[in-house]
């Protein structure tokens, strides 16, 4: 009943039927009324002392008329219902439609289902039906829906400068193809994007046939697929890898990112999880070794982490690759390695002794020598066909950039069409391809934005979001999936395929029709029914890449090693520069997309810029080390923060002549003298959203290192700049709010969350008879409550509940985006940000430890522990008590709900919250127009209508000076209810309204990646959510405070290797635990309060014992 | 003093204060009268831009109301039609009629026809037909005898109040699920007693929300 509707308001043809209670005027102008009132007052009646007479009585009689009805200035304004005029099959008003689609990156996409509102697509899941995947999503494939109702984007085909319509357009495309066609295409060159897109492909294809002397050159900034060479070298085939993670129990990273970064990362980390998560104490847990020079995803979760530069990544893999091959042919390569010689003994020995359950993985930036290393080191393990697949890819047939600039420079391009990506903004420095594309007669620029390409083009072609597209791809695997349109191009924007029909003259232009002749081609059988399947299921079946048996030859290596160069050793005057593709805008494409650009960087936590980021050796050594404490413990923090603002320096590094300047981040972890800069950042030309955000780290890119490069300098100015900072505070400063234990540990004593922090000094609050209780009756018994607050009865058929699992979450954020669009969570801006006013209803807070209860420094070595904090439910809410309207309240279900209309905005609900998750909108976000969000009630109306369409019609938009929190996804809750209640009755069992498990998914469940997030209803002692909260490793977030949140948290876990030499005691604990038991003392120990229990006292309730008893 | 202070004002605060109680007291009542739906929404009846009759249509004809609210048992919305679904009896049926003008013109064109809203909820409250009409709640409950009016007004507040009392005691309202979509049957507690209507709602397990996420999220 209350959804938005989504049709346009009415026009004036629509409302020519009588409109009664607009306004009294109206009314009274009706020819009726006219008569009626000519007839008593006939016209020219004199005038009253300029007051018209006439209308004055009007007005009167208009009064009189309504008088029986009521007070017609109090009433609210008429509204329409305006139906279809021709039904539309399938739709329901009211009811969302799913669609299969994908978000094609680069070569490979992921899967998706797309929810539509009345033919609006407004959030975006995984799509089930992908194994793979399993539904999950990532970041960027939340997030992209929101560009689709992007009002920056490229609106109109223009032709220097002027607008082009599409017949125009069309003409101008044919011209192209038919102006070259006799010349075989010599003077034409085309310059494209990566895609996996079989239709393209044939395209292409055809192409090339039709146009054999015309250039054919695909760019991408970032590289995230291994390269193709160093496979050709090893194994003297077309091949890439495909990692199956869940079989490696020993899994070693050379400063790969395959959590995140990487093509295929997705499946990668469903499959690392499988092998992380542990349910019981017999369960197995692989081990992460990572050597880095940044600090990533990946690094995050590991086990034992080396830092390493980027360029000496080589040398550690020819020293493994020696130590496990045997061969001393690569020991030869590894000379100048900085890395101690136990850590490889006992890495190799790890490795060595897990063959064919191990698995190495180099980062698919690093060179191609680094790779071909892997591999041998993979094949001499016997890993090949176990641990990583070969699949057959198609071989490479584009030019490289470079040659497409020498052509350019050889004045030999006489039309370029430049098919997406932004080359002017993002190609290597050196190629200076800004002021080659000015030199050549003929720029057509197709893409989804007018930027920095487009200022050197005269055709601008405006490019469909892929929402709007008919068209192809295929996920990491190779299988092909299908991309659907959900709604007509709302810009009349083309696909890059029509584009590519046309120019080459193709009889059918049509994307659809296109498409279908591909998939069908290849799936064969009866067309119509393949595709339709292939378009129901979102994927066609068995269209995977084929695996195939390779064998590994180390003579055909010895020539790739030959040409190597031996990298030179790093110091303060000769550092590393890593270019980085950034986690949330990417090479920059994402730049404009105001959910990315608030989500905090999954590791720095900075929003709306990137920084140059700096080991904190380096710091000291420039001087940047931050003075003063900012909270009572004597410590430093990692920058200077200013009223929570991080007051960065900026700094000027140069390579090769070339510099780039930015705010200097100092980031634990770090490689000493290595510099990260993400990439994307510092457009001069781009959207609302994205203009001066960051800096532009491509300036000192070349294309002869484009992903490190050593030789840089780096000089502080002293200007300073104010970063967005969400976590200021990066040490947990020996609390127990994110509890680790080291896997054999845990083994001993799986209840081990128990024996950390404050509840295990203290009696259980719980009582003894409490802990007996089963969760169940916990949870709507509440025994002891104790508190004055009338507690609410948990009399609901369900009780929500929530499990996060700390040892599976890598901290990627699509939950925090997921949530952000399924909950209509606004953006705040970088001001905001700075003023902590982010809007998140998740966050993910990421702490650093070094084992060290003395945090002076930061550390250079440190561990980090992520943990998501949303409102965590609590049954005994101190919200809720301090609520003077009543607007916060606990429903029967377990749920601490807000109703946004009572709220008026005391903030006291957030002041008394311990977690710190409520959200209060200082300012209309939904309301006012862009770029007046920060002018209060004075700024003008008119959030343009094109941001509303991505708004989820189930929830509430909520205005300034509402508070607002996580709900556990109440509308699907509902949703899901009354679906469940309506099915039931309609199939003759009325009473059977107990939701099954699994009917109620949040967004951040349905996203994440790595299914560490688990919902459901903890009534049910075989529901999943039940099943994860009587896991011994299950704990409550301050706990202490009696507050008995809903949510809790599944305790980490980490493997290290006993052997290895970073380790600094025997028998050592992680380091976040070393620091609490600095601090706290260690239960065992006795230095508690007499209430004090050891680890392995039965009455701490190891919840055996807590969820045993009645069920 | 008293030259100048009359002996009547010493009663003068306490007039103050009784004045101050009856006037707020007539401003109270007199908002809660004026202002609230009760007196605001009850009887609202605009005209249509195309006269339909419910009285016809439903009352004399005896279509069901899912005829044209198709939709009412599976969505939020009980789905005002699309023109094609006038023109399945009216391009037969008084085909050339004035009166349906608009409605040719919309089925033609594909534009809606503009139908002025009469109830109207609040956009921070979701009600959802599906769920009422599934479990014994009829349209006339909230809409009236729909089936009796050549024009649509409206009958009851569909305020908050007006949902809560239902949702506190649903053996009054409900009906045997065959009767929802039959305005003129009586309800179980009126047919067949309170204690059938007590039975009804405990076999089914009716448990109607009262806490804020049944209708605010």
């Amino acid at each position: 009943m209350k959804r938005k509707v989504a049709h346009p308001a009415p026009t004036d043809r629509e409302l020519t039927g009588p409109r009664y209670w607009r306004s009294l005027d109206e009314l009274a102008d009706t020819p009726g009324f006219r008569e009626h009132l000519e007839r008593e007052f006939p016209q020219g009646a004199a005038n009253l002392d300029g007051v018209d007479r006439r209308q004055f009585f009007k007005l009167m009689a208009a009064s009189f008329a309504l008088g029986g009805i009521g007070l017609a200035g109090c009433r609210r304004p008429e509204s329409y219902i305006l139906p279809y005029g021709k039904s539309v099959e399938g739709v329901v008003p009211g009811l969302p439609l799913y669609f299969a689609t994908a978000m094609p990156l680069r070569k490979s996409a992921i899967p998706l289902l797309a929810e539509t509102h009345q033919g609006r697509p407004t959030k975006l899941e995984g799509n089930p039906s992908y194994a793979p995947h399993g539904g999950a999503s990532t970041l960027l494939a939340q997030a992209s829906v929101l560009d689709l109702y992007d009002p920056d984007r490229a609106t109109a085909h223009t032709k220097n400068g002027a607008g082009l319509d599409l017949a125009g357009l069309n003409d101008l495309l044919a011209f192209v193809g038919k102006n070259y066609s006799a010349a075989d295409g010599a003077g034409l060159a085309f310059l494209a994007g990566e895609s996996g897109s079989p239709t393209r492909a044939a395209l292409v294809a055809r192409l090339k046939k039709k146009f054999p002397k015309a250039v054919w050159a695909e760019y991408e900034p970032v590289r995230d697929e291994p390269p193709l060479a160093a496979a050709q070298v090893a194994f003297g085939q077309a091949v890439k890898p495909l990692y199956q993670f869940a079989k490696a129990r020993r899994i070693v990273s050379l400063d790969g990112d395959f959590l995140a970064a990487e093509s295929g990362s997705l499946y990668y980390s469903r499959e690392f999880a499988k092998g992380r998560r542990v349910r019981t104490k017999d369960d197995d847990m692989n081990r992460l070794y990572v050597a880095e020079s940044g600090y990533t995803i990946t690094g995050g979760m590991a086990d034992h982490r080396l830092r390493l530069a980027s360029s000496h990544m080589v040398l550690l893999a020819a020293a493994l690759a020696s130590r496990i091959t045997g061969d001393s042919d690569y020991a030869k390569f590894a000379e100048g390695l900085d890395v101690k010689p136990e850590w490889l003994d006992a890495c190799a020995a790890d490795l060595l002794a897990n063959k064919g359950t191990s698995l190495v993985v180099a980062g698919a930036h690093q060179p191609a020598t680094v790779h071909v290393l892997a591999y041998a080191i993979n094949a001499a393990l016997g890993n090949i066909g176990e641990t990583v697949d070969f699949v057959a890819v198609e071989p490479p047939g584009a030019a490289a950039l470079a040659d497409l600039a020498a052509a350019i420079s050889a004045g030999k391009v006489k039309t370029l069409v430049v098919l997406g990506g932004n080359p002017a903004y993002n190609a290597p420095a050196d190629l200076n391809f800004t002021a080659l594309l000015k030199t050549v007669p003929e720029v057509i620029r197709y893409g989804g934005y007018v930027d920095e390409t487009s200022q050197s083009a005269g055709v601008q072609i405006a490019a469909a979001h892929y929402l709007e597209s008919w068209g192809d791809a295929r996920t990491v695997d190779g299988t092909i999936v299908p991309v659907q349109p959900m709604i007509l191009p709302l810009f009349g924007g083309l696909t890059e395929i029509e584009v590519l029909a046309r120019i080459a003259g193709e009889p059918t232009v049509d994307p659809y029709a296109l498409v279908f002749e591909t998939v069908t081609k290849i799936a064969g059988g009866d067309a119509q029914a393949a595709f339709n399947k292939f378009l129901h299921d979102g994927l066609l079946e068995n269209s995977a890449y084929e695996k195939i048996p390779v064998e590994f030859s180390a003579q055909r290596t010895s020539r790739l090693f030959a040409i190597a160069s031996t990298p030179v050793a790093l110091s303060r005057t000769n550092l590393e520069i890593r270019f980085a593709a950034d986690y949330k805008v990417d090479d920059g494409r994402f730049v404009n997309n105001g959910w990315l650009q608030e989500c905090p960087d999954p590791i720095t936590r900075l929003t709306w810029d990137n920084a140059i980021l700096i080991s904190p050796r380096l710091a000291k050594e420039l001087g940047v080390d931050p003075k003063g404490a900012l909270f009572q413990v004597a410590r430093r923090e990692l920058a200077d923060f200013e009223k929570g603002k991080e007051n960065a320096f900026v700094a000027e590094v140069t390579v090769a002549g070339r510099k780039i300047r930015g705010p200097l981040h100092i980031q634990p972890g770090l490689s000493n003298y290595t510099i990260v800069v993400p990439l994307g950042y510092g457009r001069s030309v781009t959207g609302s959203v994205g203009r001066d955000t960051g800096f532009n780290a491509y300036l000192a890119r070349t294309s002869d290192a484009p992903e490190f490069v050593t030789g840089a300098v780096i000089m502080v100015t002293r200007e300073r700049m104010i970063l967005a900072n969400t976590q200021q505070h990066w040490s947990m400063e020996g609390r127990d709010l994110v509890r680790e234990d080291n896997f054999d540990d845990y083994q001993k004593n799986p209840g081990y969350v128990h024996a950390i922090g404050f509840e295990a000094h203290t009696p259980s609050i719980l009582g003894e008879e409490g802990d007996k209780m089963s969760l169940a009756r916990q949870s709507t018994e509440i025994p002891r409550g104790n508190s004055l607050y009338v507690t609410p009865k948990f009399t609901g058929l369900q009780q929500w509940g929530m499990s996060i699992d700390l040892n599976t979450c890598t901290g990627c954020n699509a939950c925090v985006v997921a949530c952000q669009a399924e909950n209509n969570i606004p953006i705040v801006g970088k001001d905001q940000v700075s003023r902590g006013r982010e809007m998140h209803w998740i966050r993910i807070d990421r702490y650093y430890s070094s084992g060290s209860a003395d945090n002076n420094d930061i550390p250079e070595e440190p561990q980090a522990s992520v943990q998501p904090v949303a409102c965590s439910q609590c049954e005994l809410a101190p919200c809720e008590m301090v609520c003077p309207v009543n607007a916060t309240v606990h429903d029967e279900e377990g749920l601490n709900v807000m109703a946004y209309n009572r709220c008026i905005g005391t903030r006291y609900c957030a002041n008394n919250c311990p977690y710190k998750v409520r959200r209060f909108n200082y300012f209309d976000w939904n309301k006012r127009s862009i770029g007046h969000f920060y002018e209060g009630p004075l700024g003008p109306d008119g959030m343009p209508e094109l941001l509303k369409m991505v708004k989820n019609p189930e929830v509430t938009v909520r205005m300034r000076g509402v508070m607002e929190k996580c709900t556990y996804c109440v509308q699907r809750i509902e949703g899901a209810k009354i679906q469940h209640k309506v099915k039931v009755a309609q199939a003759g069992d009325p009473a059977d309204i107990v939701l099954p498990d699994g009917a109620v998914r949040t967004a951040c469940q349905q996203a994440c990646p790595v299914e560490a997030i688990v919902f459901g209803n903890i009534l049910n002692p075989d529901s999943a959510v039940s099943k994860a909260k009587a896991q011994e490793q299950d704990y409550a977030l301050l706990a202490y405070l009696n507050t008995r949140p809903r949510t809790t948290y599944l305790g980490k876990l980490r493997n290290p290797n006993h052997a290895m030499p970073d380790l600094n005691r025997a028998n050592e604990l992680p380091y976040s635990r070393q620091e609490l038991e600095l601090k706290m003392g260690r239960p065992a120990d006795g230095e508690g309060s007499g209430e004090g229990k050891s680890s392995d006292s039965p009455d701490v309730g190891p919840p055996a014992a807590r969820t045993g008893g009645s069920a | 003093m008293s030259k100048i202070f009359p002996k009547s004002v010493n009663s003068l605060p306490l007039q103050i204060v009784i004045y101050l109680f009856v006037l707020s007291g007539i401003a109270t009542a007199a908002i809660t009268y004026y202002m609230t739906p009760k007196y605001t929404r009850v009887g609202y009846a605009p005209v249509q831009p195309v006269p339909f009759s419910h009285a016809i249509h439903a009352g004399q004809l005896g279509l069901d109301c899912r005829y044209c609210h198709s939709n009412v048992e599976k969505s939020p919305n009980a789905t005002v039609p699309a023109s094609q679904t006038c023109m399945n009896c009216h391009s037969l049926v008084k085909a050339n009629s004035p009166l349906l003008a608009i409605v040719r013109a919309s089925y033609q064109s594909g534009d809606p026809v503009p139908w002025v809203r009469i109830h109207q909820v609040p956009d921070f409250a979701y009600f959802n037909h599906a769920i009422h009409v599934n479990r014994g709640i009829s349209c006339v409950e909230c809409h009236g005898q729909i089936n009796q009016m050549d024009r649509v007004h409206e009958v009851q507040s569909l305020s908050m109040g007006f949902c809560l009392t239902c949702h506190r005691d649903p053996a009054k309202y409900v009906r045997e699920p065959k009767d929802v979509f039959n305005l003129d049957s009586p309800r179980i507690a009126e047919a067949k007693g309170e204690v059938a209507a007590a039975n009804f709602v405990h076999d089914w397990k009716i448990n109607p929300p009262q806490n804020c996420s049944g209708c605010h999220r």
